[in-house]
């Protein structure tokens, strides 16, 4: 049999003691050491992706792969202290392979929301449910080698008024996991920011995964904003089951390569979700998000408005993928996802992805790709605005239509990111 | 106004070009403080190209000089005409998704102005402009222009100028696309203006917005060219007789 030449680049091997190490210098049971060995079978060479599959067609995989053993067990600087400056429900910092600080206020805490150390949580029932290691090699090596992790757990009926963070720091390799279980009729705000980045040498592979139980409503943000440099993969699923609504949003500013594929299972009749996106380019960064609303069940609706700006050389794929299953009928299903290029050599594909197995579905989609309108540049300026503030204006714009639909929290959280970036440019 | 000692605003010998087509053939005017001149003419003559190209829109190459209060801005960018006192109320007013017209507003007026108008003060100024042109306050926290009608549009460029105060205003076709109630409306904001000594060039082909702004001098532009001047009379004229009378021979070949 020939061997395969050295050079070319695979999956880790990740020896089966230093998994079993892993877990137990964790703490953890055996069920998640065999879920963590099940996974690390299932990481061959031959699991790397094939470029012209779909999904890999805009992203090197290669870049993913880990340049060091994401079992070393070797402490790592936690970087910068948090500091909170908002009423919250729950603070929790996933830094250096660890879950750091956990603060968990009166009213959360009264309400029974637990949130703990996913390494040591009782959670096979949920762990692995929405994302396998079966999904692809990023999420492969998560379940063998993630290290640090955190459980959420909001009881059946709970809301809470304030939101829960969770702040996930990079470093050298990070390779996180989320866990969030909003019980029956539950209804919170979550957001997971990512920071940080180890001098623009990190990389962080990360999963999350989110169970909405019937009639739970779960506002979920994911924030990136990374330091340049950064290469990172972010794969987070939510299932949502009947009469539940998941609304998600992303932001993503940072890192230099980063990927996202991020869904949802709208599970049970009558689930609803709605994803809300931003994405703001520059320099040479390279964007590659995936989205998935997947209607397994019927009389379910989902939504999605993804907005990209992008300066200097950035370049941004999106595949939005709608899948509406052959029983999922009296289902609707919508997609837009604009683009707005503001330099020669910014670059921006955008491809819908629909797989409509009933005819009893009410769908659309739409995608557009185009530079700034010199007619609106024009028109704010003879109004007195700078050529670059004319710009900014119409960017904020463009953008903050989007982030009109999310929470307030988080939609001034976003605008505040989005202003802050304007102004670097 | 005829004491002025200086136009606030002037061309002269200005030419016009839309790639290598000359639309505007050599345009002269002069207009003082509060003073209103008509340019009246047939579409397609070339009265519209002639105000963007004189705001400074990039699809135009403009020759020939243009002053401001005596200062030349023929190379100026259109946000420096604009900060200098200029001003055009557009034909057709872009609509800027995501932008509230009071956000847009603050930002239009703390440029012009050069100094950022405190958040309550801004609010109080524009409320009552609003209220001056019949305008429902909602209007303030709306998109720019998105899917604004057309009297809409109209009574925000008004809006503008009168929140922006500009030393010399260019109306196209303000009085287009309007109700007669909306008419009235924009005409009572451009005679404050007038009377607030800010020079205007009304850019229009009909005489109806004529019976509420009584224009000073009129203008009638045919062909890239002012081929009559003449008082409010000419308007009347026009509106009776059509354009046909003046078309100038060199036009009238088959």
């Amino acid at each position: 049999m020939a061997s395969r030449p050295t050079s070319e680049p695979s999956p880790p091997t990740l020896p089966l003691e230093h998994l079993a190490e892993l877990s137990s210098a964790a703490g953890e049971d055996r069920a998640l050491l065999a879920l963590r060995n099940q996974a690390r079978e299932s990481l061959t060479p031959l699991l790397l992706p094939d470029r012209a599959r779909h999904l890999w067609r805009y992203t090197d995989p290669t870049r993913f792969l880990p340049d060091t053993d994401p079992t070393d067990l070797t402490p790592t600087d936690v970087g910068p202290t948090w500091r909170l400056e908002e009423p919250l429900s729950v603070a929790g910092l996933l830094a250096g392979g660890a879950l750091r600080v956990v603060e968990v206020d009166a009213h959360a805490r009264k309400a029974g929301v637990v949130v703990e150390d996913l390494h040591t949580a009782q959670a096979s029932e949920f762990l692995g449910k929405a994302v396998s290691e079966s999904h692809g090699f990023v999420e492969a090596i998560n379940t063998a080698a993630w290290r640090g992790g955190v459980l959420v757990r909001v009881p059946a009926g709970i809301e809470l008024e304030h939101p829960i963070r969770l702040r996930i720091v990079a470093g050298p390799l990070t390779v996180p996991r989320v866990l969030v279980v909003a019980g029956e009729g539950s209804s919170f705000e979550i957001i997971e920011g990512h920071v940080g980045g180890d001098g623009s040498r990190g990389k962080v592979l990360g999963v999350t995964e989110i169970f909405a139980e019937s009639r739970a409503n779960v506002r979920y943000g994911l924030v990136q904003r990374w330091d340049p440099g950064v290469v990172g993969h972010l794969t987070t699923r939510a299932r949502v089951a009947a009469g539940a609504r998941f609304q998600m949003s992303l932001a993503s500013f940072g890192g230099s390569t980063f990927k996202a594929d991020v869904g949802a299972i709208l599970a049970g009749e009558g689930a609803e979700v709605e994803t809300t996106g931003v994405a703001m380019g520059g320099d040479e960064q390279h964007f590659d998000h995936h989205t998935e609303h997947i209607h397994e069940a019927g009389k379910t609706l989902s939504n999605l408005d993804f907005k990209v700006a992008l300066t200097h050389a950035a370049r941004s794929a999106y595949t939005g993928m709608i899948r509406i299953a052959r029983h999922a009928g009296g289902s609707e299903a919508y997609q837009e996802n604009r683009n707005l290029l503001l330099s020669h050599d910014a670059r921006a594909e955008s491809i819908p992805e629909l797989e409509i197995l009933t005819d009893d579905v009410r769908c659309s989609h739409g995608a557009t790709v185009a530079p700034i309108d010199p007619e609106q540049l024009f028109y704010l300026q003879s109004r007195g605005l700078a050529n670059l503030q004319a710009m900014r204006v119409i960017v904020y714009g463009f953008l903050d239509q989007t982030l009109a639909r999310l929470p307030q929290t988080t939609r001034e959280r976003i605008e505040a990111l989005v202003a802050a970036r304007l102004h670097t440019e | 106004m005829s004491d002025s000692s200086q136009p606030v605003f002037s061309c002269k010998d200005v030419h016009v070009w839309i790639a290598d087509k000359e639309v505007v053939k050599g345009v002269d005017l002069e207009i003082s403080a509060g003073e209103i001149h008509a340019i009246m003419g047939p579409n397609g003559s070339g009265k519209s190209t002639l105000a963007n190209a004189l705001m400074g829109h990039p699809a135009y190459t403009l020759e020939g000089t243009v002053k401001l209060a005596g200062e030349d801005v023929t190379s100026l960018s259109p946000d420096e005409k604009a900060r200098k006192g200029m001003f055009l109320a557009f034909q057709y007013p872009v609509a800027v998704p995501g932008v509230t017209v009071a956000s847009f507003l603050r930002a239009a007026v703390s440029a012009v102005r050069g100094t950022e108008t405190p958040v309550r003060e801004f609010r109080k100024e524009l409320l009552s402009r609003m209220e001056d042109l019949a305008m429902d306050p909602a209007f303030a926290g709306r998109y720019l222009n998105d899917g604004f009608s057309g009297g809409e549009k109209k009574r925000l460029e008004i809006l503008q100028l009168l929140m922006l105060k500009p030393r010399f205003a260019l109306l196209d076709e303000t009085d287009s696309g309007l109700d007669i109630d909306a008419l009235k409306v924009v005409a009572e904001g451009i005679n404050a203006a007038a009377s607030q000594d800010v020079g205007m060039v009304l850019v229009t082909h009909y005489q109806r917005l004529l019976n509420y702004v009584r224009p000073h001098v009129v203008h009638v532009f045919m062909d890239g060219r002012i081929v009559r001047t003449g008082g409010p009379e000419l308007a009347l004229e026009l509106e009776e007789r059509g354009y046909d009378w003046l078309e100038p021979a060199a036009a009238g070949g088959v």
